[in-house]
């Protein structure tokens, strides 16, 4: 088993004072709390910090741990010494709350976890949360996904260790950006014969600079050719419910918007879908090009500058 | 598609969350809820007796940024509730710009 210098993951010395203690936490916390912090590794370093305030900011685990500190020998594989925990088995009941505590590490686990294993009292296991990344497409209709959860299992010895679940999930047809799906009884067993916890996954869309999503409302950038714009017409669209005819109105100019009532996200009701036409210009590197967009400065006689002031 | 041994999640909004299961999924008691509905920092989706609370997604996040605030930054509830309102302003304005997070 590793084990956790949690006085380095909070960057402190050994003589750090509670105080010390809280305010790196709460200085490395608002750093990488996953709102504030998008980086891949977020979620992990949130969790590391979590486990050094849960045992450093309880006077009684941080005696029990200085002690395994001061025993311990740099390059030696970790062995907790038997009933070394002895002191702080009603820890948790001293107000302080495990903040999103959903994947210690091994060292936390056996160590710090076990103590609370050894309480026979029923308790309703944790509810979990997760963050699960959709296409946009995907939402309009029933999806699949497999998720990898840890489960944490005792061995004959009393040692904790962790296992993967996969577990093979439904996404139900509809769902929008910040929704929750939720999964009962899949979250952490519970103690003693009580209920397991839920697990919930909040849904995020993998960002496409193609969509732009308000609730069920989508709004697809449509690139359009000047002539398109110009004359209207029908034109084929891909769209994430399928390829759409759609008619083009005649002098349509850049950012119009074109609804496609019912074709936003399914639900009740149906959102919409908003065609935002993007005119594209083509390049004028050619001189047939270039021969062109001359011919129409010298016959449409048109000056955007002086329709934009005459409102 | 296989369906077999898969589970079907539910959407939160379809089958909204009682007062009981807000407070677990945030690991706070029933009462730390009750306290910040009284005190308008968080919105429950329905009136009357405290059985008929519920609250759906926007709710659930909430109530977790505010546990977050409380909890780990050691804010005071109306702060924490600051905190909130900033952060879904900011998601707000970046799902109109079509940023993701």
């Amino acid at each position: 088993m590793e084990f956790k210098n949690y006085y380095q993951t909070l960057g402190l010395e050994q003589t750090a004072t509670a105080d010390d203690i809280k305010k790196a936490f709460r200085r490395l916390a608002r750093k990488h709390h996953p709102d504030l912090n998008k980086n891949a590794d977020a979620q992990s370093r949130m969790q590391e910090l979590n486990e050094a305030k849960n045992v450093l900011g309880n006077p009684d685990k941080r005696a029990a741990y200085d002690r395994l500190l001061a025993r311990r020998q740099d390059g030696q594989d970790f062995e907790p010494p038997p009933d070394w925990h002895h002191g702080f088995a009603d820890a948790e009941h001293d107000g302080f709350h495990d903040y999103d505590m959903a994947d210690p590490s091994d060292f936390f686990a056996n160590l710090f976890s076990q103590a609370r294993h050894q309480q026979g009292r029923p308790r309703r296991g944790k509810d979990l949360h997760a963050s699960i990344s959709l296409s946009l497409a995907e939402s309009y209709h029933e999806s699949q996904r497999n998720i990898v959860l840890p489960v944490w299992k005792t061995d004959t010895q009393g040692q904790v260790y962790k296992e993967e679940r996969t577990l093979s999930v439904r996404i139900p047809k509809g769902v929008t950006e910040g929704q929750h799906i939720r999964l009962a009884g899949q979250g952490s067993p519970g103690q003693a014969g009580d209920k397991a916890g839920e697990l919930y996954l909040e849904v995020h869309f993998i960002p496409d600079p193609q969509y732009r999503v308000e609730g069920r409302q989508v709004f697809q950038t449509l690139p359009v050719t000047p002539w398109e714009a110009a004359l209207g017409g029908v034109i084929h669209v891909a769209t994430p419910s399928g390829l759409v005819k759609v008619t083009l109105p005649q002098s349509s100019q850049n950012g119009r918007k074109i609804r496609l009532k019912g074709r936003g996200i399914p639900g009740q009701p149906d959102g919409d879908l908003y065609l935002v036409l993007a005119v594209i210009l083509p390049s004028a590197t050619s001189p047939s090009a270039q021969a062109l967009y001359q011919q129409m400065a010298r016959e449409l006689a048109f000056d955007p500058r002086q329709s934009s002031t005459k409102g | 598609m296989s369906h077999d041994n898969s589970l079907l999640g539910v959407l939160l909004d379809e089958k909204n969350l009682t007062l009981e299961e807000l407070a677990h999924a945030c690991g706070v008691a029933p009462q730390w809820v009750i306290e910040r509905i009284q005190t308008k920092l968080i919105l429950q989706l329905t009136e009357g007796d405290t059985k008929t609370w519920r609250f759906d997604s926007i709710s659930l996040r909430r109530a977790r940024r505010l546990v977050f605030a409380e909890q780990v930054l050691d804010a005071n509830p109306e702060l924490a509730a600051l905190v909130a309102d900033l952060l879904e302003e900011r998601d707000a304005l970046r799902s109109r710009l079509g940023e993701s997070d």
